[in-house]
């Protein structure tokens, strides 16, 4: 008879408690793509815990970083203005792990493009993930666009990249055609970087 | 946009000297909170230093009339989300009102804003206005008289246009008009000196006005979203750009061959030459129409030509890498088939695939030509 194997279920009460079971469940060689998707669906967004690392820029979306995990991965707040988004991007051969904390966000899946670059890219799939809702993905499963589409509201993501990575590749829709960009921080653990805001490359 | 607050904060801070911040939270779904109860409520509270009010309590009539009494060093005022079907006098007094954020609400009715705005203190001190989803269908005429505001947003309305009186709004630099129904672009959106955010996105616009380029200070433009083929070429001007998103518009992706040129008549002709040798007129030598058609003449972009045309003219698409995208289409307007458009002036832009573009372009354009005149 087989031994069913349990899988653990976490629940964080805070964000601290979550950073704190994160470290423990990474600490290991082996990580539960399912364990720490649900960590991350347990813990109920509460402002007061994050509000200082929402720092927004105007004229578009920010990347705050949080916690930088031990070297295993990075967690980081995503601040996005009313009509704020990504470009069509990859992973860099790392897992995404994106939650809600305020508002929505849009994810539009689309299907690598060919080798040649050229046509337009295929959408596969949308959807519009609610507050406290996690979503993952990597590069086997696809690029991802993602976007705030409110126009009165803006929105706040928390993002675990493992394992960490600092650029990816921009995809332009119309024909597939790939750019190499470096990602920056606006703010690392509530502080704002200076001189960060580097031109951004990453424009869709 | 302004700074994000924590959302839930506790409601109703305590009394005292000092307090700056005063909240009004949601009543729990059910209740309306009549207007009085409000009304009565505020007034327990006024205070000479209040700066802050926000007020998230669904209300059935319009705001107090004592507001200005009551909070005359009031600096925020939210009154978002709260069914407000129209803002009245009572913000006519608030001497150093700064923000008001009024989104989500029933405004956009006729008398939806105060007549005398532009009168009242509020004109000189008010930086911030966010009408963001209402039901405006044009732009309140009652705003264009807010001199010093710096930030409007009318996103998710019901706009049709944009009145070409936005100009008037001199000190503006964030203007966000995302998720309305407009089709055009005034020309003289373009006269905004200090215009730094421009977001058009989830619109219905077709094309853009050449003159936007002169948007100078121009960091960020949001076009996504919208039914726009092209850009006009004098977009690369713009060389503040930062940001420019252009996703969900059917740009074209192949060089579009032109349709067939049509030989310029004799009228346009003529006013060329007149243009390009410099033969002098006075007002009083030509029919008024004539001078008027004469100062419609369009320069040819092309340096070395120095030539003008008015009506008769060849359409060229050339695609251009410029702000982080690749092969943008930008229209080109030119005075022949035989002029070729300037290399683009982008930073960024890969010119050898662009100028290989352009001499096919200009071969099968005067190619063209001749069927025209031979067929």
């Amino acid at each position: 008879m087989e031994q069913l194997v349990q899988t653990e279920v976490w629940k964080a009460q805070t964000l601290q408690e979550l950073i704190q079971i994160l470290h423990r469940l990474f600490s290991g060689d082996k990580v539960s793509v399912e364990e720490v998707q649900a960590l991350m669906e347990s813990y109920e967004s509460n402002p007061v815990e994050w509000m200082k690392y929402a720092q927004f820029d105007q004229y578009r979306y920010t990347r705050n970083l949080v916690d930088k995990g031990n070297g295993k991965f990075n967690l980081m707040i995503l601040c996005w203005g009313e009509g704020h988004g990504s470009s069509i991007h990859d992973h860099t051969d790392s897992h995404c792990f994106m939650k809600i904390l305020q508002g929505n966000l849009k994810e539009t899946l689309f299907e690598w493009p060919g080798k040649k670059g050229t046509g337009a890219m295929t959408k596969k799939s949308e959807r519009v993930l609610e507050e406290n809702q996690c979503a993952y993905i990597n590069d086997s499963i696809g690029l991802h666009r993602v976007e705030n589409t409110s126009h009165t509201e803006s929105a706040v993501s928390l993002h675990l990249y493992s394992p960490p990575f600092d650029s990816c590749n921009t995809f332009d829709q119309r024909t597939g055609h790939k750019h190499n960009v470096k990602m920056t921080f606006y703010s690392q653990f509530g502080e704002r970087t200076p001189g960060a805001t580097v031109v951004s490359q990453e424009n869709n | 946009m302004e700074p994000q607050e924590a959302a839930g904060a506790a409601g109703g801070g305590g009394g005292g000297a000092g307090l700056l911040e005063l909240e009004l939270p949601r009543r729990g779904a059910g209740e309306a909170g009549a207007a009085v109860a409000v009304a009565a409520e505020l007034e327990a509270r006024r205070s000479g230093e209040t700066r802050r009010l926000v007020l998230s309590r669904r209300l059935s009539g319009p705001l107090p009339a004592g507001l200005a009494r009551w909070f005359p060093a009031l600096e925020v005022l939210d009154v978002s989300g709260t069914g407000l079907a129209a803002l009245g006098a009572e913000l006519l007094e608030l001497p150093r009102l700064r923000t008001l954020l009024a989104k989500n609400n029933r405004l956009g009715g006729p008398g939806a804003l105060p007549k005398g705005l532009g009168q009242a203190p509020l004109a000189r001190s008010l930086r911030v206005l966010n009408l963001s989803g209402n039901r405006f269908a044009e732009l309140p005429a009652a705003l264009l008289g807010l001199r010093g505001l710096q930030s409007l947003s009318l996103g998710g309305n019901r706009l049709h246009s944009i009145p070409p009186e936005i100009q008037a709004l001199s000190s503006l630099e964030f203007l966000y008009l995302g998720g309305n129904f407009i089709t055009s672009i005034p020309p003289e959106l373009a006269n905004l000196p200090s215009l730094s955010y421009l977001v058009l996105s989830d619109n219905k616009i077709q094309s853009i006005p050449p003159q936007l380029a002169q948007l100078h200070s121009l960091r960020s433009l949001s076009l996504h979203n919208n039914l726009l083929t092209y850009l006009p070429r004098e977009i690369l001007n713009l060389v503040h750009l930062e940001e420019l998103s252009l996703r969900g518009n059917p740009l074209v992706v192949r060089f579009v061959r032109d349709l067939t040129y049509n030989p310029p008549s004799l009228l346009e002709l003529a006013g060329r030459t007149m243009k390009t040798r410099n033969i002098p007129y006075a007002p009083s030598d030509l029919p008024g129409n004539l001078v008027r058609y004469l100062s419609l003449a369009s320069n040819c972009p092309n340096p070395k030509c120095g030539g003008v045309y008015f009506d008769s003219c060849v359409r060229q698409i050339k695609f251009v890498d410029f702000c982080g995208k690749y092969r943008l289409p930008l229209m080109h307007y030119l005075c022949s088939p035989e002029c070729s458009s300037p290399c683009s002036s982008a930073s960024q832009s890969s010119t050898s695939q662009s100028e290989s573009d352009s001499e096919d372009e200009a071969i099968v354009a005067a190619h063209r030509m001749q069927k025209v005149l031979l067929g």
